[in-house]
């Protein structure tokens, strides 16, 4: 601190004399006086920058560089130069469009569901009810739990043979379903395991968002004859939009970079994320590709195009934030 | 329209000791504008709540007409609120704000533009209605809030401090223009302040409460000559009244060297208690008289406003200048009077205008 005062009282007295002879190009001047008085401010958000090169704008800018290279992992640096071949070896891969189809399609089935769950779930936390911290705990519990275990107990619960869905369908008289041999059925139980793990977390959210909320909002509208739904429709929802964005811009990242849950739930560790691919996801098909084919520029490939589609998406969901604000004033 | 009846109602917060609001009894007529004014924390806004359904009654009932509503939702009562702090829907344009109730009630889409565009009309909003309300000043806010409970003409109005927020001269101008208002549309009218004078210039009635409990109900002559007790002649004036407390002796009331007169038989039953009678007297009440013919004052500060002038003064010793109590005695005098701080006067007190009451009791007794 002494140090930091010290220079800058230094840089205070030595600017006036470097700024008064030159006084009709004044911004030279000017800015270097910032820069010497910022300095410190600069060095002390420096090693956040360092960290962060490090460890993400360097990979980050690596794995472009490595994607134009046909190379593998066991010599990354020694890859022969292909443009972007790997691209478009991608881009007409069925394996890429049917992990991208895949991906989609259990990030709506996980998404959509989960965030309503939290929604509803956070409203009924929001009321008083005794043993609130409890249930907050609890909520939080999937979160904490670690996707290995969690997706161990779902596997057996999914099980074909002997697990306890199963078992319970043909109590009530309904048929066996073979949950990870069917594109649907496999698809759904992912979902399932995503949202068991993501629920509580959001509804957490959602409620610190609710109690910001005034009382006295809920109040005026229970005296304009509001139902306790149409407060929920007229007064929380609309409150609660900025967070609502921003749980599906999350949940959304989350679910394009999906991994841990496919393949765990295969069981025997493989990535073709079922025998026909019915549940490999992108980043399954990326590790499928560096780690069991060896092919690690085409791997750097994918996660440049997994990257370009959550910026896709961010960005869309930025654009209709703004429109909607623009279209509220 | 409707009248309101509270009868004994009582709200008990849990885990209170005492009631927040005591067995209130108070029958508002058709029509009438009633204002509720007490200090902070008296149980004027529970009151309110108590009425509005948003608040539980623990004993009595709250009744709208001739329907009793106690048990009742605050969406069966047809009443309207307008909040301290407005509550308006943020996200809402004004018109949506104010056409909120009519959507929900069914109303449909030209009738309910029709009524927003009139009520707005009434408040000088019309060209607000596709704002939303952070968009608006404080004085436009709060007409929002009177629009939305206008639109809806229920049969009561209830308003809790609406004009707490808004700056000194603006409150005034709203004062009146909410005043005549409401007294235009004839609707029965709760309204809550703890700013007495806003109670007595809006006022149709005005019950003050303290702890919860009803003072007095009154209109807003009645209350200012003839408060019931002690608190309401010093709630309700400003300045205050001047209160004195002294013995019961021959003839009247000691106060400090002199003796205020009071009639032999209202002085019998005011001294009933333990001697002690407690006297008021306004600042206007009171003259120049000449040296030792009334009390000895000495003059503290004096207030110039143009239109008076108020003398800030302590009760004195009749012979040396020794202050006796150190209370105010508040007079008001012609403007540009002589009086200067450090002198010394003697004030008399107005034939009739001493408010006699119990010390024991701190009731009126006449
Ligand atoms: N929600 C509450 N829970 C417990 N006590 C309350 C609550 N609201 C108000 N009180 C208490 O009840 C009394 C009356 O409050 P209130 O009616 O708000 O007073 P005011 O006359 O200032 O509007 C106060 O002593 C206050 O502390
Ligand atoms: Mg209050």
């Amino acid at each position: 601190m002494t140090i930091a005062s010290q220079s800058s009282r230094e840089a205070q007295t030595a600017s006036p004399p470097a700024a008064a002879p030159a006084a009709p190009d004044r911004t030279p001047a000017r800015r270097r006086t910032t820069l010497t008085r910022n300095r410190w401010g600069y060095a002390y958000v420096a090693p956040f920058f360092l960290v962060f090169g490090a460890f993400s704008l360097y990979p980050f800018v690596y794995t472009a560089w490595v994607s134009l290279h046909r190379t593998s992992l066991s010599n990354i640096d020694g890859g022969t130069w292909v443009g972007l071949e790997n691209y478009r070896n991608l881009l007409t891969s069925e394996f890429f469009w049917n992990a991208a189809r895949n991906t989609l399609t259990i990030g709506i089935l996980a998404t959509v569901p989960q965030l309503c769950l939290a929604l509803g779930l956070a409203h009924l936390l929001n009321y008083k009810l005794r043993h609130r911290t409890f249930f907050r705990t609890v909520m939080l519990m999937p979160y904490a739990t670690s996707i290995a275990a969690a997706t161990l107990v779902f596997s057996q619960l999914f099980g074909r043979d002997y697990g306890l869905i199963n078992t319970a369908l043909e109590a009530v008289g309904l048929n066996r379903i073979d949950w990870e041999g069917g594109t649907w059925s496999s698809q759904v139980a992912i979902a399932v395991i995503v949202t068991w793990r993501w629920t509580g977390y959001n509804a957490l959210i959602y409620l610190a968002a609710m109690q910001s909320i005034p009382g006295e909002l809920y109040e005026a509208a229970e005296i304009d004859g509001a139902s306790r739904w149409k407060q929920f429709l007229n007064v929380t929802i609309p409150s609660l939009r900025p967070t609502i964005l921003f749980t599906v811009v999350v949940s959304t990242i989350g679910a394009v970079q999906l991994f841990g849950e496919p393949l765990l739930f295969a069981g025997n560790g493989t990535t073709s994320g079922g025998s026909s691919g019915q549940y490999q996801t992108l980043g399954l098909l990326m590790y499928q590709q560096g780690w069991s084919n060896f092919h690690i520029g085409q791997a750097a490939t994918t996660a440049w195009a997994m990257f370009m589609i959550i910026l896709v998406i961010v960005g869309l969901n930025a654009v209709i934030g703004r429109l909607r604000s623009r279209a509220d004033r | 329209m409707a009248t309101v009846t509270f009868d004994q109602a009582t709200r008990i917060y849990p885990k209170a000791e005492r009631p927040a609001v005591d067995a209130l009894d108070l029958e508002i007529a058709d029509g009438e504008f009633l204002v509720l004014v007490g200090p902070s924390g008296c149980g004027k806004s529970t009151s309110l709540r108590m009425l509005a359904g948003l608040e539980e009654v623990d004993a009595g009932s709250v009744l709208i007409g001739d329907r009793d509503v106690t048990d009742r939702p605050p969406k069966d009562r047809d009443i309207a609120m307008v909040f301290q702090n407005y509550a308006l829907y943020p996200h809402m344009t004004v018109g949506e704000n104010m056409g909120f109730a009519l959507k929900l009630a069914g109303v449909d889409k030209a009738e309910r533009a029709r009524r927003v565009a009139e009520a707005a009309k009434i408040l000088d909003l019309s060209e607000y209605l596709d704002r939303r309300p952070k968009a608006l000043s404080g004085g436009q806010r709060q007409r929002v809030a009177m629009g939305r409970a206008i639109v809806r003409s229920p049969q009561v109005f209830l308003m809790d401090e609406p004009l707490s927020n808004l700056d000194a001269k603006l409150r005034v101008q709203t004062r009146t223009q909410i005043a005549a208002l409401v007294k235009r549309l004839g609707t029965t009218t709760v309204y809550v302040t703890h700013d007495q004078v806003e109670a007595m210039t809006m006022g149709d009635r005005v019950a003050v409460l303290k702890d919860g409990v009803l003072q007095q109900c009154d209109t807003p002559g009645e209350l200012y000559d003839r408060p019931a007790n002690v608190f309401v002649a010093g709630f309700i004036g400003s300045p205050a009244m001047n209160l004195v407390t002294g013995q019961a002796v021959e003839g009247g009331v000691r106060v400090g060297g002199a003796v205020l007169p009071v009639p032999r038989e209202q002085l019998a039953r005011a001294a009933a208690g333990n001697g002690q009678v407690t006297v008021g007297f306004r600042p206007e009440a009171m003259h120049l008289v000449g040296p030792g013919q009334g009390l000895p004052v000495l003059v503290n500060v004096v207030e110039q406003l143009g239109s008076d002038a108020f003398l800030y003064t302590k009760l004195a010793d009749e012979e040396t200048d020794d202050v006796l109590h150190p209370s105010d005695v508040v007079v008001r005098t012609e403007p540009r009077s002589a009086a200067a701080a450090g002198q010394k006067l003697w004030l008399g007190v107005r034939e009739g205008a001493l408010h006699v009451f119990d010390a024991s009791t701190q009731q009126r007794v006449d």
